[in-house]
């Protein structure tokens, strides 16, 4: 293979993470699999999530695709987590296929939070 | 790197610049008033031609003090290794199909000889020690009365580490066995006298030593029982062993970076000793920063680092605009944990977070300063992005 592995968005995103970080007293969830860490923290009032941040240990696409969901939903409806397709943001940040596994844990962590948020299951902290 | 002069290269066990003198000397050899004509040709313009390949071989053997005939002209280390392996293998199978090689050679040798194992031959791989020197006892231990052959790397092209090339050779003629060694790190770097060394084939490429991409060369020894069979055919050119009409410019310009390497490596070794310590001094403080590899026995060009609970690719992103690898920069898209770290008794995170700085004749002081505290920056920006490993 020859050429830049990253797009410009996925560049942008790992250059200048603006949402990389941890809420105080957030809802948080951290899933740790096929070698990747991601820990989403989201403040959320009256069904709106305020504030969302993440911590990532990864690959440039792990790290990119966690700046855009954690940018994404703010503002948004906490349900909204519940319908995250992790197919979609592999298409918008051009992530190669041999790394979707990485992505769906970021799935899950999306999912996972969504669940906190509605109160099905317990925050992890 | 004139295309963007924010970049810093240390990404020079990779490949280097071509030298500007090396450069005139190949433009020279361009164009319709150049000697263009075959030099296998018998006539006035091919004997012109000729001329300027028995110069570059006679500059080639004079830097490894050797004779300017023993050299095959290829198209670089990666076709030499092909052509030495395969060649030994294939002219003495009839002997013995046991060959010995090491864990830790670069994928032009290990391929190779994958290849040949499919083809029914005995491959015994050879571990290094954890800093990746091959032990001599282990070499006279794998040594079988079939074996014919055996290929050792001089320097490591990922970590820098060099094996004690008179040592092997006096074990491998001990038992008439031919060794092969992959110089493509040394050649033109470290000070390498063939007529002192009991090896029979040296590979090794010209865009190491600030020469032209795509010409390399097969040195052959000059003694009983080094023969090998071609593996390309189509014409009897250079004798029999590799056909195909040879490259004058890039041969030349070969033998020009072999010409001025033979001045200046003394000058290149000092250099690169003064800046790899400069930068391992910058780095080495790093909490959970690990040296691969021995600064004693390694290259001077060549410094190999991992840090804990770093992720390999993520480093290297972040360590830009710094030009520099993970593993082996032949596969660098290749983000699987390197194997030569891993048969060094690293752990797949360890290997994983590895990056290789090589060194150069153009690098200077800042360049090192930078890459050191880019390295630092890069670490800390993505430990603080990091959750903890028992949240």
């Amino acid at each position: 293979m020859i050429g830049d592995p990253y797009s410009e968005r996925v560049r942008a995103m790992f250059d200048a993470p603006a949402h990389a970080g941890v809420l105080e007293g957030a809802s948080t969830v951290t899933v740790d699999d096929q070698g990747v860490r991601i820990q989403l923290s989201a403040d959320a009032a009256d069904g709106s999530i305020k504030a969302m941040r993440f911590l990532a240990w990864g690959c440039p696409h792990v790290i990119a695709a966690a700046e855009a969901v954690c940018a994404g939903y703010e503002g948004r409806a906490a349900s909204d987590l519940d319908v995250f397709r992790a197919a979609e943001l592999m298409q918008s940040l051009a992530v190669p296929t041999e790394k979707s596994g990485r992505i769906l844990v970021i799935e899950d962590a999306v999912r996972s939070l969504g669940a906190i948020l509605r109160g099905i299951s317990g925050s992890d902290s | 790197m004139s295309s963007d002069k924010r970049l810093v290269y240390l990404d020079y066990a990779a490949t280097t610049p071509v030298d500007s003198r090396v450069s005139e000397t190949m433009a020279a050899l361009l164009g319709e008033d150049a000697d263009f004509a075959n030099p296998s040709a018998i006539h006035a313009a091919g004997r012109r031609s000729g001329a300027h390949v028995a110069r570059a071989a006679a500059q080639l053997a004079s830097l490894l003090n050797t004779q300017p005939e023993r050299f095959i002209w290829t198209s670089g280390a990666t076709e030499s290794n092909n052509l030495a392996i395969l060649g030994a293998a294939r002219h003495r199978e009839h002997r013995g199909r046991h060959l010995i090689t090491m864990l830790t050679e670069h994928k032009a040798v290990i391929d190779v000889f994958r290849a040949l194992e499919r083809q029914g031959f005995d491959v015994t791989w050879l571990e290094p020690d954890q800093r990746g020197v091959l032990d001599i006892a282990v070499l006279e231990a794998a040594m079988r009365d079939d074996t014919q052959l055996v290929s050792i790397m001089h320097v490591n092209n990922e970590t820098g580490v060099r094996q004690d090339i008179a040592r092997i050779g006096e074990c491998c003629r001990g038992h008439d066995v031919l060794l092969h060694v992959d110089a493509a790190q040394s050649v033109g770097k470290l000070p390498i006298d063939l007529s002192r060394l009991d090896v029979d084939l040296v590979s090794m490429t010209a865009h190491k030593l600030y020469g032209p991409k795509g010409v390399g060369a097969l040195y052959i020894a000059d003694r009983p029982g080094v023969h090998i069979e071609p593996i390309m055919f189509g014409g009897g050119q250079q004798r029999r062993l590799r056909p195909g009409t040879l490259a004058v410019p890039l041969i030349a310009g070969f033998g020009q970076a072999a010409d001025i390497a033979s001045d200046q490596i003394p000058d290149d070794l000092t250099h690169l000793t003064t800046l790899r310590s400069r930068l391992w001094d910058g780095i080495r403080e790093i909490p959970g920063v690990q040296l691969n590899g021995d600064l004693e026995t390694s290259y001077p060009g060549l410094l190999n680092v991992s840090v804990d609970d770093i992720e390999g690719e993520s480093l290297l992103l972040a360590l830009e605009p710094l030009c520099v690898a993970t593993g082996s920069a032949c596969n660098s898209h290749n983000q699987d944990p390197s194997y030569v770290l891993r048969a060094l008794g690293r752990s797949d995170s360890e290997a994983q977070s590895a990056i290789r700085f090589s060194l150069g004749r153009p690098t200077r002081p800042s360049d090192i300063d930078f890459a050191v505290s880019q390295y630092q920056d890069a670490v800390a920006k993505l430990r603080a992005m990091a959750p903890d490993r028992a949240a």
